[in-house]
């Protein structure tokens, strides 16, 4: 694992007791048990763990966008349980980038267009956002590829302009699911460098929900769930917390 | 953003061509159907504008145009009386055949002028002097009658020649422009003197009295006098138009023919707009909750669908109405089927198109209001 951010650091999220419950009745499913988790400022955190265990739940409830039944969640100071869902998507519109499995690239726009959507949902104007959106691409090795459709380009490629999406209007947390499993080994492990970088800004949390185990090398802390609960805590110098208790 | 929903339309070709075609269909059928709906409308009220007279004097249970019950010779003289009428003439109209030079017989409309003052006469005459008519067995064909009986001739009939009405010999002293009547049937003018002799003898033969309101009386208060005084009913050309044009809307199928085909033609542009537009919002939806996940409102979202609807609506639209116009231009060239597109009815296809529009917008607005931006997370 990487050097990374102290435990001085200050908190980005602090998730508290939070649960979510999918369904009624004798359908229901309780994806998230009162789950409590940290990630810090300047930190990649990592969430694993088996299928259906509840880290996309975690990560959708963390990210703003799947209301949660229970608990507390603070995202840079800011209560997300206390909040009307206006300023939820508000919140997510300012301080929230996404990372997403299959891209999620729109394919009729074109790669600066895709990035710089981010941009335009706040306000931007289309030449302003389209010349930072260039700048990005520039900055994650995509120089000249800005008028390609994402169809043009490879995985790798393609993920490289969904993390400039992600980053252009500069986030404070990033969010990211399964970023490398439409990957190869090599690509995959391009794309976790970059998202390494971007996690050392003092300023932002990326988090990372993966079951894909030859990038966990690349986490500050890695956190373990099970049916819908954290189990345990890995940090940087292989030691653990358990659910409770440091070991 | 508006600006990338419509590149995200664009970029389905194939969605936005069906979009765009079964709007383009939609107006198309709309306003042609109803152009041609106004355009038959217009022929039945065609002796209006082809005798041109302020009043109309006809039998009291007459209630259009084109079914005339025969008065008696001296009721144009009880008009001519009434108070209020500055001047009343007759008019004779009847339906006799014409026999063309292969042997066959046309229907014409025979129309008998006042011998002195000619009035009810055709509107353009085209070639020869209107005064001819007062020759023996003189007659006016319009355009139509001229193409209708030069069928089987060398050359088409001009002026001078000569045919059959009713067994009496019939020359074309004027050739004039009329519009066309209902039934089809082309316009032919005599005077009224020559007319009996053109048709079999009947025991009343007037068929309506002309008339105009003398100096310091209304219309309305003329037509009143006329019909207090005679007993006969005096229409003023306005009351006479909607009377005919009403009269074929309860007597006929042909408002419920027209009106079905215009609001198949909204179905089917509902329908396809509709559902093409549903499958385009449903194959963009996973692109849509990223969208709503990197913080656009659903407020916006709706925008965007609404412009992506009513950018095709737009196209769509003036894409049908040109080819409208087209088609138009070429029938009205011809003469017919009738047509007649007033403002109204483009601007009225025009706001159903955008209704259809609004509703195919509302079934993907529905849809994406619904959409949790957590779908985006979902394999």
């Amino acid at each position: 694992m990487s050097a990374s951010a102290t435990t001085s650091s200050p908190l980005a999220v602090q998730v508290r007791a939070v649960t979510k419950t999918f369904g009624t009745g004798e359908a229901a499913v309780r994806a998230l048990k009162g789950v409590d988790f940290t990630a810090r400022q300047g930190e990649l955190l990592m969430i694993v763990g088996p299928s259906g265990c509840g880290k996309t739940t975690l990560l959708s409830v963390i990210a703003g966008t799947l209301n949660f039944d229970g608990g507390e969640i603070e995202v840079f100071g800011s209560s997300l349980h206390a909040m009307k869902p206006r300023h939820v998507t508000e919140f997510r519109k300012r301080h929230v980038g996404f990372i997403f499995q299959q891209f999620n690239l729109i394919p009729t726009l074109s790669c600066v267009e895709n990035v710089s959507v981010p941009l335009l949902i706040n306000g931007a104007s289309r030449r302003e956002a389209e010349r930072r959106a260039e700048a990005m691409l520039d900055q994650i090795g995509l120089q000249g590829r800005g008028h390609e459709r994402p169809t043009n380009l490879s995985g790798g490629q393609q993920q490289r302009v969904a993390i400039a999406r992600a980053l252009v209007h500069e986030p404070r947390l990033v969010i990211c699911d399964e970023p490398t499993s439409a990957l190869d080994k090599d690509t995959g492990g391009h794309i976790m460098d970059l998202l390494r970088d971007v996690a050392r800004h003092p300023d932002r949390s990326v988090i990372v929900v993966t079951h894909d185990n030859r990038i966990f090398k690349y986490a500050d802390r890695l956190t373990e769930m099970e049916d819908g609960r954290v189990q345990r805590v890995h940090d940087q110098g292989g030691n653990f917390e358990e659910s409770g208790g440091t070991k | 953003m508006y600006h990338l929903a419509l590149k995200m339309l664009l970029g389905d070709r194939a969605k936005y061509v069906m979009l765009v075609g079964g709007l383009t269909f939609a107006t198309m059928l709309m306003t042609q159907q109803s152009a041609v709906f106004c355009g038959l409308l217009t022929w039945t009220t065609s002796h209006m504008r082809n005798m041109r007279a302020k009043l109309w004097v006809v039998d009291r249970k007459v209630e259009q145009a084109n079914e005339l019950k025969p008065l008696r010779d001296t009721d144009v003289n009880r008009v001519r009386s009434a108070p209020g009428v500055a001047w009343a003439v007759p008019l004779y109209i009847t339906i006799q055949s014409a026999k063309l030079a292969d042997g066959n017989f046309k229907p014409i409309l025979l129309v008998g002028l006042d011998n002195t003052t000619l009035v009810g006469r055709p509107p353009v005459i085209l070639q020869g002097k209107l005064e001819d008519v007062r020759l023996p067995n003189a007659i006016i064909l319009d355009e139509l009658g001229i193409k209708r009986l030069s069928v089987g001739r060398a050359k088409p009939l001009g002026l001078g020649d000569t045919f059959e009405l009713n067994d009496k010999e019939a020359r074309i002293v004027a050739i004039c422009r009329a519009d066309r009547h209902f039934f089809g049937y082309p316009y032919a003018y005599s005077t009224y003197t020559q007319a009996l002799q053109f048709a079999p003898k009947q025991r009343k033969m007037l068929s309506l009295v002309l008339a105009e309101p003398a100096p310091g009386w209304t219309l309305e208060q003329a037509a009143a006098s006329i019909q207090s005084e005679t007993g006969m009913k005096a229409y003023t050309e306005e009351e006479l138009f909607w009377s005919t044009i009403w009269w074929y809307f309860r007597n006929t199928g042909i408002p419920i023919a027209f009106m079905s085909i215009i609001i198949l033609g909204f179905i089917v542009g509902t329908t396809i707009s509709g559902q093409t537009f549903y499958a385009f919002v449903h194959e963009n939806l996973r692109h849509l909750g990223a969208l709503k996940a990197m913080g656009a409102s659903n407020a916006l979202l709706a925008r965007m669908l609404l412009v992506q609807s009513l950018t095709v609506g737009f196209l769509g639209y003036g894409i049908g109405a040109l080819l409208v116009t087209a088609f138009g231009r070429a029938v009205l060239a011809r003469g017919e089927p009738p047509f007649m597109m007033p403002w109204q009815l483009p601007a009225g296809t025009f706001v159903l198109v955008m209704a259809i529009c609004c509703f195919s917008a509302l079934l993907g607005i529905r849809k994406v209001w619904k959409v949790e931006p957590a779908i985006v997370f979902r394999g």
